[in-house]
């Protein structure tokens, strides 16, 4: 087997200079299109179509949100890691695209690869 | 298909759009009188719950007035094809929060004039509720007549928030308006504030998607109290729309209704027909925010006892958090053409016929 045919095949989404951390920035993507996001460690893409209702995902704010307690407590953490959808204001981790409330609810997520000032996205079929 | 649109919010970005169609003395009022926020927000008795993330969805971001038609062009009229909306307002239902009851009555009466001459123009596709202010009875129901014949109006509009249930006699001045000009008498959620204290029963719940899954409580309130006062037996042409109050309530409350009366009818003896009958004769509710179950069989086995085949209207609640899209609402598909349409042609006589539909009998 050729190394071209395991490599995965990748697609040019935009230059690293058009996102910053807390300004995502969206792709065209077919006839949908794809917000890339940049978080303190890397990058990360989700599919702009919001598992829930089908809205736009990746417009919404940026945020953070509260901790799961046992007592009455608002503690706020994972600052601008979640993204809350546009539409009807879900939250969902921007790494692994999954729902806070029901991580059986994803949304879709792209592999992210760097090359020098360019991001290429994982796209796959 | 065929899409009525029965909640479309006609947002503004400043309610100082409002300020040439305010009377001198009332304008005063709007520049240099209080106002629960910075310059340009509405006049309103607040309500103890505040939205933790703002009531707009976050892709729609007007920069000017005219914005606010724009986006609704792409965004929701042209993306959807809906071929009628009718606008529903936003902040204008608060006025019903006001204790000064004169000033409520102006700032609608601003708002409606506002409406017709600034939005209804922009696209043939619009249709416009008369606001009123339900804490004047009389008041409004001299606006109904001053604007009733506009052919593009095509219903009266007040929030559920109220003071009293809508079926006592207090308000059936408007009813009277209604009947007289042919419109419906239609209540959207809101006015859960100032003199409306009574929008949760048991008294204010604490955060605000607890109270908003509470909505349908005055909703109940009121479809009970229309029926039991004989307001349908009074106009027995008035339809009553409810609007944002959730639908998959309506059942159980109707069999209790049902059950009671067969017992105690003697206590309205002007009620002609069972409780239910009168709702699926004269009620209409609007489908936003259409219950969500995980198993979406459970609603729709709901909803057939409430025959909602032919007592539910499409609404969107654009550009709202809630908002409902055409393309995704989960009812029975064998009843989208009447829910999405051809039942609001049997509530809003002035909304025209497409060309291809029959009008449903």
């Amino acid at each position: 087997m050729s190394a071209a045919a395991t490599a995965p095949a990748l697609t040019f989404a935009c230059k690293t200079a058009d996102v910053a951390v807390g300004k995502p920035r969206i792709v065209p993507y077919g006839r949908l299109s794809v917000g890339i996001f940049q978080l303190e460690d890397g990058y990360a893409a989700l599919l702009n179509v919001c598992p829930h209702r089908a809205g736009q995902l990746c417009e919404g704010p940026i945020s953070g949100t509260t901790r799961q307690t046992d007592k009455t407590e608002f503690v706020y953490e994972r600052a601008g890691e979640i993204i809350r959808c546009a539409w009807h204001g879900w939250e969902f981790d921007i790494r692994s695209g999954k729902c806070l409330v029901d991580d059986k609810l994803k949304a879709r997520t792209f592999p992210v690869h760097v090359d020098g000032d360019d991001i290429y996205l994982e796209m796959g079929r | 298909m065929f899409i009525v649109d029965t909640d479309v919010h006609n947002y503004w970005s400043s309610a100082e759009v409002l300020l040439p169609y305010l009377e001198p003395y009332w304008r005063d009022f709007l520049v240099r009188g209080e106002k629960p926020g910075p310059t340009g927000s509405f006049p309103h008795g607040h309500r103890p719950w505040l939205h933790p993330e703002g009531f707009s969805r976050h892709d729609i971001r007007p920069q000017t007035e005219e914005d606010n038609y724009l986006i609704m062009k792409e965004k929701h009229l042209d993306l959807y094809g809906i071929d009628v909306a009718i606008l529903t307002a936003d902040e204008p239902l608060e006025a019903s929060t006001l204790a000064n009851y004169h000033y409520a009555n102006a700032l609608v009466k601003a708002y409606n004039d506002y409406m017709i001459e600034w939005w209804l123009p922009k696209d043939s596709r619009f249709k416009g509720s008369i606001i009123i202010s339900p804490t004047d009875p009389h008041g409004a129901a001299a606006e109904i007549r001053r604007l009733g014949g506009h052919k593009a109006i095509v219903q009266v509009l007040a929030s559920h928030g109220s003071q009293r249930p809508y079926g006592d006699p207090f308000y059936h001045p408007i009813y009277e308006a209604c009947a007289e000009v042919g419109l419906p008498f239609a209540i959207h959620f809101g006015g859960q504030g100032g003199v409306n204290h009574n929008a949760v029963a048991s008294g204010p719940t604490a955060y605000y998607w607890e109270t908003h899954a509470l909505l349908s409580q005055p909703a109940m309130t009121h479809v009970v109290s229309m029926i039991s006062n004989g307001v349908f037996e009074k106009y027995p042409d008035l339809y009553f729309v409810v609007i944002e109050c959730g639908v998959s309530w309506v059942p159980s409350l109707m069999w209790r209704l049902d059950a009671n009366f067969k017992a105690l009818r003697k206590e309205t003896p002007w009620l002609k027909m069972l409780p239910s009958e009168y709702c699926r004769r004269n009620i209409r509710f609007s489908t936003q925010p259409l219950e969500q179950p995980q198993n979406v069989k459970h609603l729709w086995e709901t909803l057939e006892h409430m025959d909602g085949q032919n007592t539910l209207l499409f609404a969107s609640d654009y550009p709202h958090w809630d908002f409902d899209a055409p393309t995704n609402l989960h009812i029975p598909p064998a009843w989208r053409e009447k829910v999405m349409g051809l039942n609001a042609l049997e509530v809003y006589k002035r909304i025209e016929a497409p060309a291809a539909t029959a009008r449903v009998a």
